[in-house]
């Protein structure tokens, strides 16, 4: 098992410098200039050649990629070229918020998607539960989550005027009396802060959460049929269990593996959806945060962002795999 | 134990709780039915739909840049020939959401094409070959699909800039990964029958094996998933126009329009509203006909 996890480990790591030159080189093909998109059109060729020195673009790329990886690896992705700043500590500002959309939209979409894809399943006899499960799935994989966090804007924020129309709360004053310690002795405060935050929370993880939880009822439902075909599920009914602990001891217990492979398979959806989320509520966070730096050219920040990206569904893939080793031992890694 | 009379006649008369013949038969009649009606859905919606975006000119009541002072931002009906209001321009939204499945459309199928035809053939050659050719091509695509489809196509699409052909080579090259994975499991079933070995034995080179037996025998799935990426490609287009990085306005495209009606979501909702629906009914329509292909052919699902 630890040689398993290892070499794992040591798999991913060229598959992330991969997955990392990738971004280098995309980006470095460019049409647009880094300097132009910051100076304007107006800018002079000196002021232009300045910047470009300025920002190390003037060296040759194999020097620039060079730089970029061995800084990578202690994970300094170097300073934003419009405003200066590092970007580990930006990343480290917007994580808190991608993080807890993700969190929050995946245990909305598995409230909501588990529970009615084994119905689905396990009703599969039933056209009209079925179906309707089905029919609402295939409708949720059709919305575009863009789409569907303007309809929420539209009625929840315009409409009823419950929830914000944009931003994110204030997460960093929750994090920094975390850290230190002031939410035990400032703790109305500590919880104005955190409410905000969830405030500002629930549109989106509804959002994402809610067009996600077609993915995961439909994978649920085809691993719910895929275990009930098993041989075991036969021996417990012909036994004479009664339906009720067929399912409850037999089916869904042996339902982790396939859980394990839908929440493997969810993070990248919903790292996809996380850019498109916090775009449409203006709400900070790496995905917003990479589309602006792709359209102000600002590769640093851009190169940053999607490392972070990759490193996530890379290392949520490996953990997904080392987990099933430990939830079923009847899986031996040689 | 003797047997009573009653018991007898019960037994006698369970047969006749089984259907008949007939009412079998129209039993699986409506179980086929039931099985091709979101098929044939599918298929009418995106033949309508391809249609639609063919005769753009002749359905749409106007130009998708034409504008009418008079009608800025008027909802649905204005003027009595707006149908679905118009945009902050005064252009006809109808007309534009018509024209915008052209750009949709196009780019749904033309990236799946590029998808299929630079994935398939690695993956066929990775299967079928093995070994160094397979390690080299398999690690490569481990690299890109260490990306998501959308993020892989933004990072593309942002190197070559925003263009309907840069949109279909950044949404193919980035839905290739698939076809890749796919076409190799399936190659390595396929190289395993009896007939690859008479293939062989017959003197067949590599590649008219791989043509001429492997391919033949490994299309239907890959057509069946093909469909399924057709409704994923229309999705990412419209993510990529949404965040400006996809065809250029004033060409309309669904993405472009819903994204240019968030600003507008305080006083004119039906911009974003019908642009959204376009998108899904397009992606619904696709993922219809991929589903139900898929439920017909996999012979897995047919008993259920």
């Amino acid at each position: 098992m630890f040689q398993y996890v290892m070499r794992r480990l040591l798999l991913a790591v060229p598959m992330l410098l991969g997955a990392m030159s990738i971004v280098f080189f995309a980006l470095r093909v460019l049409p647009g200039d880094p300097c132009m998109a910051m100076m304007g059109d107006q800018a002079t060729r000196d002021a232009l050649k300045d910047c470009v020195r300025d920002l190390g673009l003037d060296r040759p790329v194999v020097i620039q990629y060079g730089e970029f990886l061995w800084k990578s690896v202690r994970l300094d992705f170097g300073q934003s070229f419009r405003q200066h700043y590092r970007v580990t500590d930006y990343i480290l500002r917007m994580f808190p918020y991608t993080f807890t959309l993700v969190l929050a939209s995946m245990v909305i979409a598995l409230a909501i998607g588990l529970p009615t894809g084994i119905l689905s399943a396990l009703k599969r006899r039933n056209p009209l539960i079925d179906y309707t499960v089905r029919i609402i799935a295939l409708l949720g994989l059709s919305m575009p989550v863009f789409w569907f966090g303007i309809l929420l804007l539209i009625m929840f924020s315009l409409r009823f005027d419950l929830f914000p129309l944009i931003g994110g709360g204030d997460m960093t004053t929750v994090l920094d009396m975390l850290t230190s310690g002031e939410f035990v002795t400032y703790p109305e405060d500590f919880l104005a802060a955190v409410v905000d935050v969830l405030h500002h929370l629930v549109l989106p993880a509804f959002t994402l959460g809610i067009t996600l939880a077609a993915t995961v009822s439909r994978l649920s439902r085809s691993a719910m049929l895929e275990v009930i075909s098993q041989d075991y599920i036969r021996t417990a009914r012909a036994k004479g269990l009664s339906e009720r602990l067929v399912v409850y001891k037999h089916a869904l217990r042996n339902m982790t593996i396939p859980l394990l492979t839908i929440i493997g398979v969810f993070m990248a959806v919903a790292m996809t959806g996380t850019v498109l989320t916090e775009t449409v509520f203006t709400r900070p966070g790496l995905g917003k945060m990479l589309v602006d730096a792709i359209g102000a050219r600002d590769y640093p920040l851009a190169q940053g962002a999607i490392t972070v990206f990759t490193m996530m569904i890379i290392g949520v893939n490996l953990l997904v795999d080392i987990l099933y080793a430990a939830f079923d031992p009847r899986i031996v890694y040689s | 134990m003797a047997t009573t009379g009653k018991q007898a006649s019960s037994a006698l008369a369970a047969p006749e709780r089984f259907p008949t013949a007939e009412a079998w038969r129209q039993g699986l009649r409506w179980r086929r039915w039931r099985k091709l009606f979101p098929m044939l859905c599918g298929i009418v919606l995106v033949f309508i739909m391809i249609l639609v975006a063919a005769l753009a000119p002749w359905f749409a009541p106007f130009s998708p840049s034409e504008q009418f002072s008079a009608y800025v931002l008027k909802g649905p009906g204005a003027g009595g020939t707006h149908l679905l209001g118009t945009d902050e321009f005064g252009r006809d939204l109808l007309s534009r959401i018509i024209w915008g499945a052209r750009v949709s459309l196009q780019v749904g199928l033309a990236a799946v094409v590029v998808g299929f035809a630079l994935g398939v053939p690695l993956g066929i050659i990775a299967g079928f070959l093995g070994g160094r050719v397979e390690m080299t091509i398999m690690r490569l695509t481990d690299m890109l699909m260490a990306f998501p489809t959308l993020l892989l196509a933004l990072i593309i699409v942002a190197a070559l800039g925003g263009s309907l052909v840069n949109e279909i080579l950044a949404i193919g090259i980035a839905l290739t990964p698939n076809f890749t994975r796919l076409a190799r499991s399936l190659a390595l079933t396929v190289r395993e029958n009896d007939y690859i070995m008479a293939a062989r034995a017959l003197g067949c080179s590599q590649v008219r094996i791989m043509l001429r037996h492997i391919l033949p025998n490994a299309i239907s799935t890959l057509v069946v998933i093909a469909t399924l990426d057709i409704a994923s490609a229309i999705r990412t287009e419209a993510g990529l126009s949404f965040l400006g990085l996809g065809v250029p306005p004033p060409t309309p495209s669904w993405g472009n329009i819903l994204s240019e009606g968030r600003q507008y979501i305080k006083c004119c909702t039906w911009l974003t509203t019908y642009s959204g629906l376009a998108i899904m009914l397009a992606v619904l329509a696709f993922n219809l006909m991929g589903d139900a292909l898929r439920d017909l052919l996999d012979p897995r699902l047919r008993g259920e």
